[in-house]
């Protein structure tokens, strides 16, 4: 398939494929597939089952560069099967993340210290459900893979999730896309543990109403998880927004961007502890009265502002205790 | 005869675990643990043969006075963030002893997930489950051996936090009253609308979408099945010096998520996961020049 790079640029992020995405954030024409739909490494599980697969088992994993940096992309493809992470598609994910490890240490062998315009990045387009059900033994056993990866990245190579596809990052993706240095969303973004069909079901509707799609979407969109924190930087929906602002970052020292992370120590324990006895004991219920706790007066405007208008006036988490 | 289970008593295990009358609950060394803070999970020391160890598992007896869906040894946010200071206060406390002496620690495992919660939803049981995940990364690699223990219920997300990333995972059998799964094969059934019977019957050679420690084990997840509870003493005491003398070698491969790969490959349950792998590390190795110009 041939992509034409400079048409990608402007194309919604939302509507875009995970081969799409991978390709349009690198540097034209540089990104190289590792298990391409060439290599037909399909699940073994789905095809026992009698489902339907597909030759990448829908992920896009590979590398490519942004200037001198190679950046190591995993890009998930919601349409196949929740983009949810079975034994191929989750060893082609964590795996990836484990040779962005291993270009890192190469590159200290080579040049005594990582060059700050050389070292390598990861960004994850997440689009997933998290563990596929089909094989789910092994879907979960690969976020734990992913998750140890994510923890030796730390403070050694940029790790970017990049949030705005149909499904979000959901289930255990949830977790490990908050496990990144920063995490850049459009306001399709969404993540989440516990999706609202499952909320309902397990709890009842009385818990969450998960037909009510503007409680789905201040629950778990992008903008409340800009206002908390989660999300640091909020975008609009092109693939060149997500590409510009990881080149923006990408010379930066890896002091400045570890300064951006959520999670990873005691001292964010601490801080994100917080936050939870905060909920606790102002007895939230809705995202809109953390909004207010933070400042917002204006909580039942800002889901439906135009994106400049909400940056503009939007009231944040500080971060610290 | 009846045997006596665990299930819903982790606390219990403690008793049978280790030596008797050690555990002290929100003591680590010199550091207290808030004793108000999240009441479904305790965090403590005790002895084994002699030797202090911190113990972590699920009250399911106690249930969170602030979140309604924490209950029944649900993990919640309060519980994993409750996890990570025990983790942290461990490595702080053993700060300066050497390598060979850093503290073993426990999981008692036994809950049936994360809180499935609007509130937890807003807050994000996201960040607190993955917290709790470094922190027991950051404890193996400051040399403590940490050895996951399942005497109950290990379950999708909660397992994920509390069990999955140990150095090693030991288990009960099923006749003990053990759950080991992301979902019952009954609620698969549902979803992949495959029915039941035919799930049953193809678990039998594919342990992959099964439920069990046993089906579990040929995956690699489990390191090594316990016979019975009387057993779990000794196999602890073993497993914790066999990681002690694989860290102290340097062999980390030996340890952890990543064995458990290896292990799911040797015994038959994950094939496909070491060939995806072989075939990207080629692919890398050919890469690998022109990444670095």
């Amino acid at each position: 398939m041939r992509i034409n790079w400079n048409e990608l640029q402007e194309k919604s992020f939302y509507q875009a494929t995970a081969r799409e995405r991978a390709n349009g954030i690198v540097d034209d024409g540089t990104f190289k597939e590792f298990l391409g739909p060439r290599d037909k490494m399909v699940s073994p599980h789905l095809i026992i089952l009698g489902e339907a697969v597909e030759y990448d088992d829908g992920m896009t994993a590979g590398v490519g560069k942004i200037g001198k940096h190679p950046v190591f992309v995993i890009s998930q493809e919601g349409k196949f099967v929740g983009g949810a992470l079975g034994e191929v598609n989750g060893a082609k994910m964590s795996y990836t993340l484990k040779l962005a490890i291993d270009c890192y240490d190469a590159m200290k062998e080579k040049y005594g210290k990582v060059p700050d315009d050389r070292k390598p990045i990861v960004v994850v387009s997440y689009d997933s459900g998290g563990v596929r059900l089909h094989e789910a033994n092994a879907g979960l056993v690969a976020h734990s893979e992913c998750m140890e990866c994510m923890w030796k990245l730390q403070n050694k190579v940029p790790n970017i999730s990049i949030i705005g596809s149909s499904l979000g990052a959901y289930g255990a993706q949830g977790f490990v896309c908050l496990s990144a240095d920063v995490v850049l969303a459009n306001d399709y973004g969404r993540i989440g543990l516990t999706g609202p069909d499952v909320i309902q079901q397990e709890v009842g509707k009385d818990e969450f109403d998960a037909s009510d799609r503007a409680l789905i979407w201040r629950t778990m969109g992008a903008r409340s998880k800009y206002i908390l924190g989660d999300v640091n930087f909020l975008l609009k929906d092109s693939i060149k927004e997500f590409r510009d602002k990881i080149v923006a970052m990408s010379d930066l020292p890896m002091s400045e961007i570890s300064k951006y992370r959520h999670l990873g120590s005691e001292e964010l324990v601490e801080e994100n502890l917080n936050v939870v006895k905060i909920a606790g004991r102002e007895k939230i219920n809705d995202s809109k009265d953390l909004w207010k706790y933070y400042g917002n007066e204006n909580v039942d405007e800002l889901p439906e502002l135009p994106q400049e208008e909400f940056l503009k006036v939007v009231k944040r988490r500080p971060r610290g205790l | 005869m009846a045997v006596k289970m665990y299930l819903g008593k982790a606390d219990e295990a403690v008793d049978i675990i280790f030596d008797k009358g050690t555990f002290v609950e929100n003591k680590i060394s010199n550091r207290t643990l808030d004793p108000d803070l999240a009441p479904p999970v305790f965090i403590g020391e005790a002895m084994l043969d002699g030797k202090i160890c911190t113990v972590m598992g699920n009250n399911s007896k106690r249930p969170s006075p602030h979140f309604r869906i924490v209950y029944n040894g649900i993990v919640g946010m309060e519980e994993a963030y409750k996890f990570s200071q025990g983790v942290y206060a461990t490595i702080d406390e053993d700060e300066k002893k050497p390598k060979e002496e850093k503290r073993p620690i426990i999981l008692l495992i036994d809950a049936p997930g994360n809180s499935p919660g609007k509130v937890e939803e807003i807050v994000g049981m996201t960040k607190a489950t993955a917290s709790y995940q470094f922190a027991i990364e950051d404890a193996r690699s400051a040399g403590h051996p940490v050895i996951g223990m399942i005497i109950g219920r290990a379950v999708s997300g909660a397992f994920l936090c509390h069990g999955l990333l140990s150095d090693r995972i030991l288990s009960l059998p099923k006749e003990y009253g053990t759950i080991v799964h992301v979902m019952p094969t009954t609620s698969i059934s549902v979803i992949t609308k495959i029915p039941l019977e035919r799930l049953n019957e193809l678990v039998k050679t594919n342990p992959v979408f099964a439920s069990g420690a046993e089906f579990v084990y040929k995956l690699g997840t489990i390191n090594e099945m316990v016979e019975k509870p009387e057993d779990i003493r000794k196999a602890l005491l073993r497993n914790i010096s066999e990681v002690r003398e694989l860290r102290m070698q340097g062999k980390e491969d030996q340890l952890g998520i990543w064995h458990r790969g290896v292990l799911g490959a040797e015994r038959g349950g994950r094939t496909k996961r070491m060939e995806a792998i072989n075939k990207m590390q080629k692919e890398f190795n050919e890469m690998l020049p022109s990444l670095l110009e």
